[in-house]
């Protein structure tokens, strides 16, 4: 008896340390989950005291609601978009800042150029708003090198304001994959460049033959995690269009704040909450399989 | 085959001179061997052939041209790296195609040249492998056809077996220097090992501190060496190096006295390094036919034995001669035992003299 208890005791200690951490997880990821997930299967509810249990009526109206698909439709082409702008710049830069320069200048350039990662959301927003505006920096560029006429409303076009966006997104976005393009090149053995050097191997030769093949684990595992964190990018959206204008830029972040705090219909946000949990979800295992693989 | 001329290689990172003038000429065909300690040099002087590193003064020559200016594609050069550098996303195939590739030649000729190689090499079965899935050995000889499949001027190898184990280090050794007979390539090998430069060798030149301290074939090398650096480089186990004092018949080593001839111009009183192998000292009981039983040149003399190693066909008998620690050797079945006084003959005639100050041979 003396010797179960004391076999319980030894083997319960571990789950006793872990207790605290699990019960801050529990509150903290858990129980609002469940809750959404909950919102989504009622009508009506923070805003009635009984809301009515409506089972999948709520995806059966998100499913055909135009609003839900336009949003989707602009969440892809702004994720796609984001991510493929961030690896072209980011490793353009990671290319850039590893050659074999002067070591004050390299250090000065890879300090620079990692500043946009340091700025908030906020900051950056109210920057480019004010370089985009018809009056701003970039449209008076442009009609001084001749390239327009007359100045461009960047953001509030709904031709443009996507491409505004992406742009904004660009330059947030390419210091992380930046730097992991990096410190992925770092690791790339110079004897490969050398023995490509000697196999007659030029610039762009070395880059596909060498660099990518060499970075091609970092590169999936870094664009899977850019695809999940830009999928859901909520503040510089809408600090910087505001979905606008009309619903040119509308995501489907954006939709659920609108959908909860505009329009205080919050069974559907959490359904369209719900339905970026799935795909986010299924980012996330496509991540975690590369990460395991690598391992 | 090309020749190599090395005319006055300087080498400067920053402010620190690595190399001082480094002279070589190295015939078409010829086997040069550059051997030295870590930091001699050596590597560097090959990576300034390759047109890997920068030319700081002097000129380097391929055939007839000088090639400081040209970049390493441009040099009719192959080179052979210590990790191998196999592209590792690439099969053995494409590992040793990729040259000819860029080179735009025509796929059926590349086809030909490769398999041509991977049979020489017997690489044919793992043509289709990646080198993630190939033996140290294997990637070896992936190394060595990605470079002969380009049929370069000259082959550069720079510490290539230095990362496999000894066997096949021997077995790897030997089949470099079937290829060099082969195909009669002018070559410049890279090494830290005095086996592998004695073996494979033509030329050998030795390295220390940025300068060349010897050149010349491995018995000019072996039995002539210059310097105290050269005799104890050389040879393992190394040569015994005593310091001795020069008597009237011999030289005085310790409290013993080795008669024998000492060279010309050396007077009684003077110090001198006298420079001996292990070979040339044998228990008196144990002359080889290679010895003299002349005394003037085998003066036995005897000392304490402190320790005796077993190699199997030979045993190394290490023993004090006054406060030296030298070694001698014996053969495998003789009997000796360890911390008792044994006399031990001393082959003078294949001694080495050296000035103890400038360290250059006394001859």
């Amino acid at each position: 008896m003396t010797s179960t208890i004391r076999q319980m005791t030894t083997k319960g200690t571990p789950y006793f340390f872990l207790l605290p951490g699990l019960v801050i997880l529990g509150a903290l990821l858990s129980v609002p989950l469940y809750k959404v997930v909950e919102y989504s299967l009622y009508d009506n509810v923070i805003v009635e005291r009984n809301p009515t249990y409506v089972g999948l009526a709520n995806y059966q109206t998100l499913l055909t609601d135009p609003g839900y698909w336009s949003a989707g439709l602009n969440t892809l082409l702004f994720t796609v978009g984001s991510v493929l702008g961030h690896m072209v710049v980011g490793i353009g830069l990671a290319l850039l800042v590893n050659a074999d320069i002067a070591p004050r200048a390299r250090t000065f350039f890879r300090s620079m150029l990692v500043l946009p990662w340091i700025f908030t959301a906020v900051v950056v927003a109210l920057n480019w708003q004010l370089l985009l505006n018809p009056f701003g920096l970039i449209n008076y560029i442009l009609q001084w090198m001749g390239l327009t006429t007359e100045p461009l409303d960047w953001l509030g076009d709904p031709n443009l304001a996507m491409w505004s966006l992406l742009l904004i997104s660009t330059w947030r976005g390419y210091p992380f994959i930046m730097v992991s393009f990096l410190s992925g090149l770092q690791t790339v053995p110079r004897e490969l460049y050398e023995a490509a050097e000697i196999d007659g191997a030029g610039f762009w030769s070395k880059f596909w033959h060498v660099t990518l093949p060499q970075l091609k684990p970092v590169i999936y595992g870094v664009a899977l995690l850019d695809l999940i964190w830009t999928f859901q990018l909520f503040p510089l959206v809408w600090l910087s269009t505001g979905g606008g204008p009309g619903r040119a830029t509308e995501v489907l972040s954006t939709l659920t704040f609108r959908l909860a705090f505009v329009d205080f219909q919050f069974s559907q946000a959490a359904t369209v909450a719900v339905s970026i949990l799935i795909i986010s979800a299924a980012f996330t295992l496509l991540y975690l399989r590369n990460e395991a693989r690598r391992l | 085959m090309s020749r190599i001329e090395i005319r006055n290689l300087v080498k400067m990172y920053g402010a620190h001179q690595a190399l001082h003038g480094i002279d070589i000429s190295i015939q078409p065909g010829e086997f040069c061997v550059l051997v030295g300690p870590s930091g001699c040099g050596k590597s560097t002087t090959l990576r300034m052939v390759a047109g890997l590193e920068t030319i700081s003064g002097g000129e380097v020559s391929i055939g007839d041209r000088v090639v400081n200016g040209l970049r390493p594609k441009e040099r009719g050069i192959a080179m052979v790296f210590q990790n191998y550098a196999l592209y590792p996303s690439k099969t053995v195939y494409n590992n040793m195609a990729f040259s000819l590739q860029l080179s735009r030649m025509p796929k059926p000729e590349i086809e030909r040249r490769v398999r041509e190689v991977a049979e020489i090499l017997e690489l044919t079965p793992l043509l289709d492998r990646k080198p993630g899935a190939l033996s140290g050995g294997q990637r070896q000889r992936v190394a060595m056809g990605r470079a002969i499949v380009r049929d370069p001027k000259v082959f550069l190898f720079d510490e290539p077996l230095s990362n496999l184990d000894a066997k096949l280090r021997g077995q790897m050794r030997a089949e470099i220097k079937r290829l060099h007979q082969r195909l009669e390539n002018t070559i410049i090998y890279v090494t830290h090992d005095q086996v592998e430069a004695m073996t494979l060798a033509d030329r050998i030149v030795i390295m220390r501190d940025g300068r060349i301290e010897q050149q010349g074939t491995p018995d000019e090398i072996f039995h002539d060496p210059d310097t105290v650096f050269v005799a104890g480089f050389m040879g393992s186990p190394p040569m015994n190096l005593v310091d001795c004092m020069v008597t009237p018949d011999g030289l005085k080593l310790g409290d013993s006295e080795i008669t024998c001839a000492t060279p010309n111009g050396l007077r009684a009183g003077e110090r001198v390094i006298c420079g001996i192998r292990p070979d040339d000292i044998r228990p008196a009981s144990d002359m080889t036919a290679d010895m003299t039983a002349d005394t003037a040149h085998s003066a036995p003399i005897t000392v304490p034995i402190n320790l005796i190693e077993q190699l199997g066909t030979e045993k190394l008998v290490h023993f004090s001669a006054g406060d030296h620690e030298m070694i001698g050797k014996t053969g495998g079945r003789v009997t000796m035992a360890e911390g008792a006084p044994h006399p031990m003959s001393f082959d003078m005639k294949h001694a080495y003299f050296f000035d103890p100050k400038s360290e250059k041979r006394i001859r």
